[in-house]
């Protein structure tokens, strides 16, 4: 996959199966039979991946949910993105 | 935060999180030692209630869906109620005994269901012995082109068994014939009562040596594949196997997982056939935070979990689950003959991969 910058629109792959239990994101990745567990604000980027809204809107709302430097929110988001597509479980929307 | 400890919170917290539907009693075998109560009687759920039981799981953060039975491909709507399944992002598995699964139906399940794991019955090595637990002549034959043909359409499909008297004898023959089509094979060692409490597919239980046999080639395929590492495998985790960290109760029976019947009563799981509601009369997330047997089967797992540890650290072995011992003994505290064998025969096992390490690592000594 490309370079993810803050246009990017991303969704979550069609075999992605995912629930939140207690603020966190248990997801199954059906193709590769791999469970993996993210944390609140990587549950958040999971259901933020809807095919419609790019990464930038991502962190627009990131940062209004949580507080802290925006800059360095941006920068995780992104790299948490690119961290997912790797992973398979995000594609181009 | 790892999965176990997910698990873990599912149980403490009473979150669900795995729910098994048994979608019909019909089925097109008629194995012997069949654990449905086909005596049942009630009003099916209809398609409309499935929906509504599926909208709410939904909304309550269910991930594991199994659509079960009987033969659940013998429901009429079982395309439409597991294409709803997915449609709302479970995690679907399918029991089935794979005699239907082929041609255009399997095409239609993987494209409208796309379960994440078929799991079909295996009953033996040969057409003699699968043949005559199912009793339905040339059920052996139709089940291997069957699973061919699954594989061929990219299904991801398991092989399950239960070990009894009439297939004890050529356990190496399934775990070939699975490997043969490239598929995992899990052997259940216990055959179950009826869950109306018939006894009589005990009849067909299978020996100790029959178990210990098993066990041994367990043990002897798992340091093949793990490279030495053996771990004991039991029943009572996630549906992936895997086990919570530690928590005050036995099992997530009513705490993280539930089964409903065809006629919508709802039980703590698959194998605790204690009714704790009825879906014609109540919403499931009423049931959830209401129904008063469930509080109760909450507490029976905690108390389990109590009289157990008499057991010590061997206790895990016997892997015992409260709904077979409350039809076995009539209280789920009770231990049950299969039990205690299963954590004797894996404590004989076990003592003897022990061994055999010893010696291999004494080895460069007596050189």
């Amino acid at each position: 996959m490309s370079v993810i910058t803050p246009t990017t629109v991303l969704k979550r792959r069609s075999d992605v199966r995912y629930r939140l239990i207690e603020g966190e994101a248990v997801v199954l990745r059906q193709s590769a039979a791999e469970v993996l567990v993210l944390n609140e604000v990587g549950a958040s980027v999971l259901e933020l991946a809807d095919g419609e809204r790019s990464v930038g809107d991502w962190i627009d709302a990131l940062a209004a949910e949580y507080e802290g430097d925006s800059t360095a929110l941006a920068r995780d988001v992104l790299a948490f993105a690119a961290e997912l597509a790797e992973a398979g479980l995000l594609e181009p929307g | 935060m790892s999965l176990s400890r997910v698990i873990a919170t599912a149980w403490r917290e009473n979150l669900l999180f795995s729910v098994l539907v048994e979608l019909t009693y019909r089925c097109n075998l008629d194995c012997f030692f069949c654990y449905n109560d086909l005596g049942l009687k009630g009003e099916p759920l209809t398609r409309e209630e499935y929906f509504r039981l599926f909208a709410e799981l939904r909304e309550m953060e269910v991930l594991n869906l199994t659509l079960t039975g009987g033969e659940p491909l013998a429901h009429p709507d079982f395309l439409v109620l597991g294409a709803r399944a997915r449609e709302l992002g479970f995690v679907v598995r399918v029991k089935s005994n794979g005699h239907a699964l082929r041609g255009e139906l399997a095409r239609r399940v993987r494209d409208e269901v796309d379960p994440f794991l078929i799991e079909v019955s295996l009953h033996g090595a040969t057409a003699v012995t699968h043949d005559r637990q199912t009793r339905v002549p040339g059920s052996f034959d139709r089940l291997l082109a069957n699973l061919r043909e699954l594989r061929e359409l990219g299904l991801r499909v398991k092989l399950n068994s239960t070990l009894t008297a009439w297939n004890e004898g050529e356990i190496e023959g399934m775990f070939a014939v699975a490997d043969s089509l490239g598929l995992p094979l899990q052997v259940d060692p216990e055959v179950t009562p009826r869950d109306d409490g018939g006894r009589e597919p005990l009849q067909v239980t299978a020996s100790r040596e029959g178990v210990l046999r098993l066990f041994r080639l367990q043990f002897e395929r798992g340091r093949a594949a793990q490279g030495g590492q053996v771990e004991v495998q039991v029943a009572r985790g996630g549906d992936d196997g895997t086990l919570p960290t530690p928590v005050d109760k036995h099992c997530g029976a009513g705490s993280s997982g539930l089964a409903i019947d065809p006629y919508g009563n709802v039980y703590p799981c698959v194998q605790w056939r204690r009714p704790v509601g009825n879906l014609h009369r109540q919403g499931l997330r009423e049931i959830w935070r209401g129904s008063a047997g469930l509080a109760e089967v909450r507490d029976l797992t905690v108390e389990v979990k109590e009289r157990l540890a008499v057991q010590g650290a061997g206790g895990h072995l016997l892997n015992f689950c409260p709904g077979s011992a409350a039809i076995q003994a009539g209280t789920p505290f009770e231990l049950y003959p299969a039990a205690v064998q299963r954590r004797e025969l894996l404590e004989q096992v076990m003592a003897e991969e022990e061994s055999g390490r010893k010696k291999k690592t004494s080895l460069p000594i007596v050189r």
